[in-house]
């Protein structure tokens, strides 16, 4: 799977090139962006892209989101789509995650 | 009086709520918008209703029979054939469907209503009828003003001084539109506009018959009523209507069930113990449904029959269909589900067999599944 990378001043901005995560490209995913962590304690995730997640995505990015609070980091997400954005509402993701309208908004939550 | 009912579109802008009903047998509550529209009709004279059928043609015909039932008197007129023993439609068009009737039996001998089947309207049809005939009109336009920025989404008409159609314009853009009255899909006609339907299938009445008409010279009027009109169009559209028939806004619909609380409907063999969960109406919970203890209801709000609502979940300003779960994780707000799909009031469409999240929302009637190790860790990290 295939990322665009941005190196913020204070995080490591990770757009996926998907339009979905799922079972037919979750093993991907997670291999791909394992590395990016190695490196970087503050992440925001920009789900532009993305359209649509299943069980399985949404398992993913909760396990990204453990790896970087085990090391102590800040994980955001950003600008999900309407459709993940619907998901993520009915599945009480704003439990799990700390979600931002933008990018812009994600980083400034990170300088607060 | 006779009409034809326009009942052969095949939903798509509604889809998936139309993935196993046509659109007019989309319920408002426990009531398809057909019998809410065919119960108006008679109320006004009209006995003998021609239903034009396509998609899901079956549903429909089983739900009305000969209309008996009903009070008036109904047949219907298939338009697709058979493949594989399945029913295919094949619309041939709302003017199509007025040809192929009249070709079969010369039912339409007088004055004659058509009207679309997926609106709930209040109109008063004996004085759209009467107007027609003082006008000497061979065909008349029931009309609607609509906000201006709304234009976009329906046909618009412009009128001279005496009411006569001058123009149409289809879904312009609302800087180009030449008034803000709407064309609402309920028509009165003389036999004579069949002479002036074109051959060619599939013919609609809108974009086909209409101009020519009035191209033609013919007295072709609108009229603007004062009436409550809620076109189930788009998708957004049934999560609206069904917040407002709860409210008590929606013509011909009153709230089903016995009313144990304030604006607290429920129907038989609900189960339900009000203390122990909290329901703030306008809510109707519809026969057989199961609210378990500890799960929250907030109105207007409907849980279809045998639906279940597990402890936990919430759901709020929401529609829950028949036989669907919803688990003790759940946060419906603003949305209309079927178990099977969740639909926001933006239109927004989730397709949760594919999202796989059986734990989130399902179908009450499927076996339930211990659920996995894989989803058993991930609702441990929901809390």
């Amino acid at each position: 799977m295939q990322f665009t990378l941005t190196q913020e001043p204070l995080a490591l901005v990770i757009q996926p090139e998907a339009e979905h995560i799922d079972a037919s490209n979750v093993k991907a995913f997670r291999e791909a962006v394992a590395p990016l962590f190695q490196n970087h304690q503050r992440i925001v995730f920009d789900m532009s892209k993305l359209d649509f997640l299943d069980s399985a995505g949404v398992g993913a990015l909760i396990a990204c989101l453990r790896t970087v609070k085990e090391r102590e980091g800040d994980f955001r997400l950003c600008a999900l789509s309407r459709p993940v954005r619907t998901l993520f509402d009915l599945m009480r993701m704003h439990r799990v995650f700390e979600i931002h309208t933008d990018r812009a908004e994600a980083l400034r939550s990170l300088a607060a | 009086m006779k009409a034809l009912i326009l009942a052969a579109g095949k939903g798509t802008r509604v889809m998936p709520l139309t993935q196993h009903c046509p659109k007019p047998m989309l319920r408002i509550l426990d009531t398809p918008v057909l019998e809410l529209l065919i119960a108006q009709l008679r109320q006004h004279g009209v006995t003998q209703i021609m239903i034009n059928t396509a998609h899901h043609a079956q549903v429909i015909e089983q739900h009305f029979g000969d209309g008996r039932r009903f009070g008036v008197e109904i047949a219907y007129s298939f338009e697709g054939h058979v493949e594989d023993g399945e029913l295919v439609g094949e619309p041939i068009g709302s003017a199509g469907a007025l040809r192929r009737i009249q070709a079969h039996s010369g039912f339409f001998d007088d004055t004659f209503l058509v009207v679309c089947g997926d609106a709930i309207v209040d109109l008063d049809i004996t004085e759209l009828v009467a107007t027609h005939h003082q006008k000497g009109a061979m065909a008349t336009l029931a009309l609607q003003a609509v906000p201006a920025d709304m234009v976009g989404h329906y046909g618009v008409v412009a009128l001279d001084d005496d009411g006569r159609v001058t123009q149409f314009q289809e879904k312009p853009a609302p800087s180009e539109a030449l008034s803000n009255l709407v064309n609402t899909g309920i028509y009165v006609f003389e036999p004579a506009v069949l002479a002036h339907i074109p051959t060619d299938l599939p013919c609609d009445l809108g974009t086909h018959v209409f101009p020519l008409l009035a191209q033609r010279g013919e007295a072709l009027y609108g009229l603007s009523l004062p009436m409550t009109w809620l076109d189930i169009g788009r998708r957004e559209d049934y999560h609206r209507v069904c917040q407002q028939a709860l409210r008590g806004e929606v013509p011909g619909i009153t709230l089903p069930g016995r009313e144990v609380a304030p604006g607290v409907h429920i129907g038989l063999n609900v189960r339900i113990n009000l203390r122990r969960c909290h329901v703030t109406g306008p809510v109707v919970i519809a026969g057989s449904a199961t609210v378990e203890d500890g799960a929250t209801l907030i109105g207007p709000t409907y849980i279809g029959p045998g639906a279940v609502i597990e402890r936990g979940a919430w759901v709020e300003r929401s529609v829950v269909q028949a036989h669907a779960r919803v688990g003790s994780h759940a946060n419906l707000v603003d949305v209309v589900s079927n178990g099977q799909h969740c639909l926001s009031s933006d239109g927004t469409v989730i397709d949760l067999t594919r999202a796989d999240l059986p734990w989130l929302i399902s179908d009450a009637r499927l076996a339930r599944s211990a659920r996995t190790a894989a989803e058993q860790r991930f609702l441990t990290h929901m809390h």
